[in-house]
């Protein structure tokens, strides 16, 4: 498959997970993809994505940057250009942060930290990437969302406003950049099979599987293969758009 | 450099870049270049930073640098001679 032949594409949040799966499956697409993580203490998990996406022959990097901070997101902009062989011309967000606490508890640093990575963050790449895409008049931004910003999450109203927000964005970004060639569109995975969910009590899994109409916690995979189709020539009548991978969870 | 060389560059860049369809003796020197005046709008002007920013390599960061710079021709040009020089 080379749907994506030519195409240098950028994953933000890419040391594993979701993140993971989508680098690598836009590399085997034929695609030179980069990725970005934000934690020192995950530059192993780093490493075995980098090593994944060289052992598919595709020019590919990764680098320690944190989304919410202008200066390391030009960084990781240049060093992207630079290392893939040009301009981004498919935009992955999807880092984000959770400090999961009860707004009468919730400290200001987590709302602060949680907004400038979730919502800040997907600002500064989107920013930062348009002019080569306005340049080129093709692009391709997918925003990583959540059922929360539909539904609201207890306990994380920090990551469910940071994520509406980047519905708003999307839709607003959408509107400006159609002109020139750009679609703008959002992913919202469900409960996805990660270590998170991994690490879960099988009672209290049991007890999340039931509340999704599917029956079952969704695969990295599922969620790669839509960040994919937003971003492939099959989706270019599609933009400000959200496609809900969630096994029907946030379904009206 | 040469100030009317700059301007005769600015006019081409807005009539090939921006696919305006008009020739560049009706362009004003002075008049807006976005709003009434070509019929370009906020959007476009997106389009015109980029080309500005990659042909004349000055850089156009933010709102406030580009209303001004992209005021009118003269403006532009003026920018452009500022930034060069400095």
């Amino acid at each position: 498959m080379s749907t994506f032949a030519g195409k240098r594409v950028l994953v933000t949040g890419g040391s594993r997970g979701i993140g993971r799966v989508t680098a690598l499956a836009f590399a085997r697409a034929g695609a030179a993809v980069g990725f970005n993580y934000s934690r020192s203490e995950d530059d192993s998990e780093a490493g075995e994505t980098l090593a994944a996406l060289r052992a598919t022959g595709a020019p590919t990097f990764s680098s320690c940057a944190d989304v919410g901070d202008p200066t390391a997101v030009t960084q990781l902009f240049a060093e992207a250009r630079a290392t893939l062989g040009g301009a981004v011309d498919v935009l992955v967000n999807n880092a984000a942060v959770t400090q999961d606490a009860p707004v009468m508890m919730m400290k200001d640093e987590s709302w602060d930290r949680v907004l400038a990575v979730d919502l800040r963050g997907v600002f500064l790449c989107c920013r930062t990437v348009l002019r080569g895409m306005i340049a080129a008049r093709w692009g391709r931004i997918v925003n990583v969302v959540s059922p929360a910003a539909f539904v609201g999450q207890e306990g994380a109203a920090n990551y469910a406003a940071a994520k509406a927000g980047v519905l708003g964005l999307t839709k607003s970004l959408a509107r400006e950049v159609a002109r020139f060639g750009i679609t703008v569109n959002a992913v919202s995975p469900g409960l996805i099979d990660t270590r998170l969910v991994g690490e879960m009590q099988s009672e209290r899994r049991s007890e999340i599987e039931r509340q999704i109409p599917l029956g079952r916690l969704g695969t990295p995979d599922e969620i790669a293969a839509a960040i994919l189709f937003v971003a492939s020539p099959a989706a270019s009548y599609i933009t400000g758009s959200t496609v809900h991978v969630d096994g029907g969870l946030a379904m009206r | 450099m040469n100030r009317d060389r700059v301007r005769t560059e600015v006019k081409e860049l807005l009539v090939t870049g921006l696919r305006l369809q008009l020739p560049l003796a009706e362009i004003q020197d002075d008049a807006p270049i976005f709003g009434e005046g070509l019929g370009l709008d906020s959007i476009d002007a997106l389009e015109l930073v980029v080309l500005v920013e990659e042909q004349f390599r000055v850089s156009i960061p933010d709102e406030d640098v580009g209303r001004k710079a992209l005021a009118s021709v003269n403006a532009l040009v003026d920018f452009i001679l500022a930034e060069r020089a400095a």
